[in-house]
């Protein structure tokens, strides 16, 4: 096996959202501002060629992360490194410039991300344009044709409206676009979210195949726990804007460590069909404005205690498992039986 | 042998445009027995939901029930004037559909919109209808409903307001519960809760269910049979373990197999090539047969219809005993 080369490198990701009301609003009720921790101190790194997942429920800063990644959203504290560049490093424009040649994202809205008033063949030359990365009109077809063959559309696609594709074209538009600029690292946020399941497989094996051909490396996110076990090397479990534990999915599926993770796992319906009696789900995600002191997730814990409640649980490492919980650091949690 | 609460013989719904005529549904035969869930599966635009809204009379014209026959509790209701079924909604058929805010009033309280709808419909006093209205939500496991009967539906988080229109959906004791993927823009853990909620009142009222979706899981979870659309029609009717177990009909095959699964190993997942056809341009014969490797000589122009196969009800011409030895 190559050498294991870090590519991606997030530390203390944090992004706070000023969630207030109008200032005058706030003057009349006498409110104070609120803000909102939609990603609070996350920090993971992605291997060069391989997929880091990221699953939670809605609201729990999924997107939040990814937009940071990719640059579209700035981050109110902590540094993403890609390829050893930090990409907030305003000194360095021509290296910026380049990496972001390198990044790429597809989106959940296979529709909503494609201009309806641009041909196929246009859309998916528009990167290679704006990136300058082939000269002639006609090498720049000539990589049009070669990236609709790459994702299993023909050449003579090019020459349709985004409208008349179906969801699952519409995608493999997307992914011929996301790799005209060559990218090394695409940033996927639910890119199977929107089409069904068989469509969502021949998505799914494509997005792999791409891999192995291009040694691609994918910070992929979903809120389907199968579709992440299938895809990632490890994953990372969002809670409330927290990682609360990080590990390889097999292990992850088997051996859950975070109550929340094991909460999630056991919520899902799963097609085994062996009866087993759930054990009803307790409690909502709170209020994100105004979340749970220490672990987040205490009201719903069944192991929370006082610690728990004032705390917040920093993480530990068992094993090449990475969980934030004090049960877990104390041997407070029983095993999965 | 427990009765059936509906009967649907040969449905076929059509639109009709310049063209051409389509037919979104066509020829459908099922029945959903007392205390049962039928689940019914298929990719979009299988015609799930305009199958759900034939029976609840709900078609947007130009749609419109172009043959066949819906019988609820042994009554026939798909020739009845507007104003009669507009009377069945809520009374004797309970809808429920994917997203919560569009069946609740965001100007009202919860409690109201529910003593409102309880008040039409079974003539009762306000007292007895508010008392009626707070069981229902603790029914559906709202904590504290006593206190929450006053709040908005925007006080509440998209599982619970989901819950409230399952409350809804049951406030006139429905003999039949249409739900349109009720979890669908729910997550995990929320939907876990609803799926419980419905299974509950199915199984403590004795309503027989609807259940549309696309989720397979939440079908091997809920359902105690499947019905599986393409292009339409059933392809595959029968019990749910048998359906997710031993799929037969091609179509069916390929979507158990398209899903990835929570154990063993990741190989790779089957594909089923092409997408669904459209309606203005559905393959003669069987309309799968464009996508289907196991394609045949009658398969091209020859229609293939359910028939008894097991447990279970196939169209295939696989199962054929007139095909079959070749
Ligand atoms: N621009 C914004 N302004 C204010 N709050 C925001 C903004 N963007 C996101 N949020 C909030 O931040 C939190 C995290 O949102 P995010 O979209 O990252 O969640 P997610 O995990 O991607 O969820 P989903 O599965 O629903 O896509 C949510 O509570 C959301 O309401
Ligand atoms: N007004 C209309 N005119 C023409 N075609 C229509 C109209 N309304 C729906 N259709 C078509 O009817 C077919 C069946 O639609 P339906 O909504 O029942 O599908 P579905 O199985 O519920 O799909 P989904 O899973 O996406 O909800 C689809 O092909 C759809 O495009
Ligand atoms: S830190 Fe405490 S409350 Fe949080 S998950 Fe662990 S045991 Fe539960
Ligand atoms: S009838 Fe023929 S084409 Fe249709 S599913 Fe069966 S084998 Fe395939
Ligand atoms: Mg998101
Ligand atoms: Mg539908």
């Amino acid at each position: 096996m190559a050498s294991k080369n870090i590519l991606v490198k997030v530390n203390s990701l944090t992004r706070i959202f000023d969630v207030s009301k109008p200032w005058l609003n706030r003057i009349l009720e006498r409110e104070k501002k609120q803000f909102l921790r939609a990603v609070d101190d996350v920090s993971f790194s992605i291997i060069e060629g391989e997929s880091f997942a990221l699953v939670g429920e809605s609201g729990s800063g999924k997107s939040t992360v990814a937009k940071m990644v990719v640059g579209l959203l700035d981050p109110t504290k902590g540094s993403i490194i890609i390829d050893n560049i930090d990409i907030s490093d305003k000194n360095k424009k021509e290296e910026l410039r380049k990496l972001r040649a390198e990044i790429q994202m597809i989106f959940q809205d296979p529709f909503a991300s494609l201009n309806p008033r641009w041909r196929v063949d246009k859309i998916i030359a528009e990167p290679l344009k704006s990136f300058k990365l082939e000269k002639s009109e006609k090498q720049i077809s000539a990589r049009v044709d070669e990236l609709l063959s790459l994702v299993g559309l023909d050449a003579s696609d090019g020459r349709k409206f985004p409208h008349e594709f179906s969801g699952g074209q519409r995608q493999r538009i997307c992914i011929a676009r996301a790799l005209a600029s060559k990218p090394k690292f695409i940033v996927c946020d639910e890119p199977t979210s929107a089409l069904d399941v068989s469509v969502q497989a021949q998505i799914l094996n494509l997005m792999r195949d791409l891999q192995d051909e291009f040694g691609l490396t994918f910070l992929f996110i979903s809120h389907d726990l199968s579709v992440v076990r299938h895809m990632a090397n490890h994953v990372g479990v969002m809670y409330l804007g927290r990682i609360v534990e990080i590990a390889n999915p097999k292990v992850l599926f088997e051996n859950p460590q975070h109550p929340y993770t094991r909460m999630l796992l056991d919520a899902i319906p799963d097609l085994e069909m062996s009866n087993k009696e759930r054990k009803p789900i307790e409690g909502e995600i709170p209020n994100p404005i105004d979340p749970p002191s220490g672990c987040t997730f205490h009201p719903r814990c069944p192991y929370a205690d006082e610690e728990c409640k004032i705390k917040i649980p920093a993480p530990i490492n068992i094993k090449g498992i990475m969980v934030a919980c004090h049960g877990v650091a104390r041997g407070r949690i029983p095993a999965k039986q | 042998m427990s009765e059936n609460i509906l009967d649907v013989i040969d449905l076929s719904v059509e639109i009709p445009t310049r063209h051409n005529i389509l037919k979104p549904v066509d020829g459908l035969n099922f029945n959903i027995k007392r205390g049962e869930i039928l689940g019914v599966v298929g990719e979009s635009g299988a015609g799930k939901s305009m199958a759900g809204n034939a029976i609840i009379g709900l078609l947007e014209r130009p749609a419109h029930i172009a043959d066949g026959e819906i019988w609820l509790n042994k009554k026939r209701i798909d020739n009845l004037p507007a104003e009669s079924m507009r009377k069945i909604r809520g009374k004797e058929i309970g809808m429920i559909f994917q997203d919560p805010l569009t069946s609740l009033n965001p100007l009202l309280p919860i409690g109201e919109q529910l003593t409102e709808t309880i008040i039409e419909h079974l003539k009762i006093s306000k007292k007895e209808a508010l008392d009626r209205a707070i069981t229902l939500l603790e029914e559906v496991r709202i904590p504290a409903a006593t206190q929450r009967i006053n709040a908005y539906p925007h006080q509440f988080s998209g599982g619970m307001r989901q819950r409230v229109v399952i409350a809804l959906a049951l406030a006139a004791e429905p003999s039949l519960v249409i739900a349109d993927e009720p979890t669908t823009a729910l997550d995990v853990s929320v939907q876990a809760q609803i799926i419980s909620v419905l299974k509950k009142i199915c199984k403590e009222r004795g309503t027989a269910i609807m259940l549309i979706t696309h989720d397979m899981g939440v079908i091997a979870e809920s359902a105690d049979r499947v019905a599986v659309m393409y292009s339409g029609q059933i392809v595959e009717i029968g019990k749910t373990y048998n359906i997710i177990k031993k799929p037969r009909h091609p179509y069916t095959v390929g979507l158990m197999g398209s899903i990835p699964a929570l154990k063993g190993d990741n190989e790779r997942l089957v594909q089923i090539p092409g997408s669904m056809p459209r309606l203005n341009n559905i393959p003669p014969g069987c309309s799968f047969h464009p996508r289907c490797e196991k394609a045949f000589e009658p398969c091209y122009n020859k229609r293939p219809l359910l028939s008894k196969i097991g447990d279970s009800k196939v169209a295939c011409w696989l199962y054929d005993e007139g095909y079959k030895n070749g």
